[in-house]
């Protein structure tokens, strides 16, 4: 009786994508983006009426995350402005709070 | 003296064996991506992390970026793990490709220091000026997962 070997290998496929930035941070839709990604997959090959509804739920998902991302960046400038103000540079605190 | 694509180091595959490396996230190794240029040469039989040809830069620390670990679980017959993906903030680097590697393994049964996991290839330079370098790691599921056993 023979067993199967077990496969331990990378996809041919496989690849990581790498996503830069030049002088900014990424976006909150840029990161919405790719945290859906994360969330749903869509299959080529699946029913396209499924597909048409999957891909419809994505797009309320990345609207979804980058209303919340926004909400959490306003949250933290406060959390900045605070401790700069509180630690005595006031000009500073006023720019991060006009960002 | 080049990428030439994506590898699972056969040591890792060894070390599985030897119960060297451990993937949960609340109690398991700490695993690093380390950054390099395009005159490293990696394949499948690089067995540890080297600072030779690591990338150097605003932002970026000799030794790479810490990885959040994803708990391993399967799909079907297929066991896989992954990992979060990792950013370099506000940093200027460039880098062709990186190597994963184990700072923390399980020696008891086997003396290893640093042990590489996977060599990744990005395909071509990628570069970041005092912005985000951002690894994306593939889905998590049974085809494309960085690690999986079937």
């Amino acid at each position: 009786m023979s067993f199967p070997a077990l496969e331990l290998d990378l996809n041919p496929d496989f690849k990581v994508e790498v996503h830069t930035t030049q002088n900014r941070g990424f976006t909150p839709e840029e990161v919405a983006e790719r945290c859906a990604d994360k969330i749903i997959s869509i299959s080529d090959s699946a029913n396209p009426a499924i597909q048409a509804q999957a891909h419809a739920f994505r797009k309320h998902i990345v609207k979804v995350l980058e209303f919340y991302m926004r909400e959490a960046i306003k949250s933290d400038r406060t959390t900045v402005y605070n401790a700069i103000k509180d630690s005595g540079n006031l000009e500073l605190a006023e720019l991060i709070r006009r960002l | 003296m080049a990428f030439s694509g994506n590898f699972m180091c056969t040591s890792f595959k060894k070390e599985l064996l030897y119960g060297v490396h451990d993937f949960d996230l609340a109690n398991g190794d700490t695993f690093k991506i380390a950054l390099y240029d395009n005159n490293a040469s990696f394949d499948a039989s690089t067995t540890a992390y080297t600072t030779s040809n690591e990338v150097s830069g605003t932002g970026y620390t000799a030794g790479g970026g810490a990885l959040t670990n994803v708990d391993p679980t399967s799909s079907g017959t297929t066991a896989l793990t992954d990992f979060q993906d990792e950013t370099f903030s506000t940093a200027t680097i460039t880098a062709r490709g990186a190597l994963i590697y184990n700072t923390t393994p399980n020696t008891t049964s086997l003396s290893v220091t640093n042990p590489t996991v996977v060599v990744l290839d990005f395909g071509g330079d990628k570069t970041s000026t005092a912005g985000d370098f951002t690894i994306v790691f593939p889905t998590a599921d049974a085809s494309n997962a960085i690690i999986r056993i079937a």
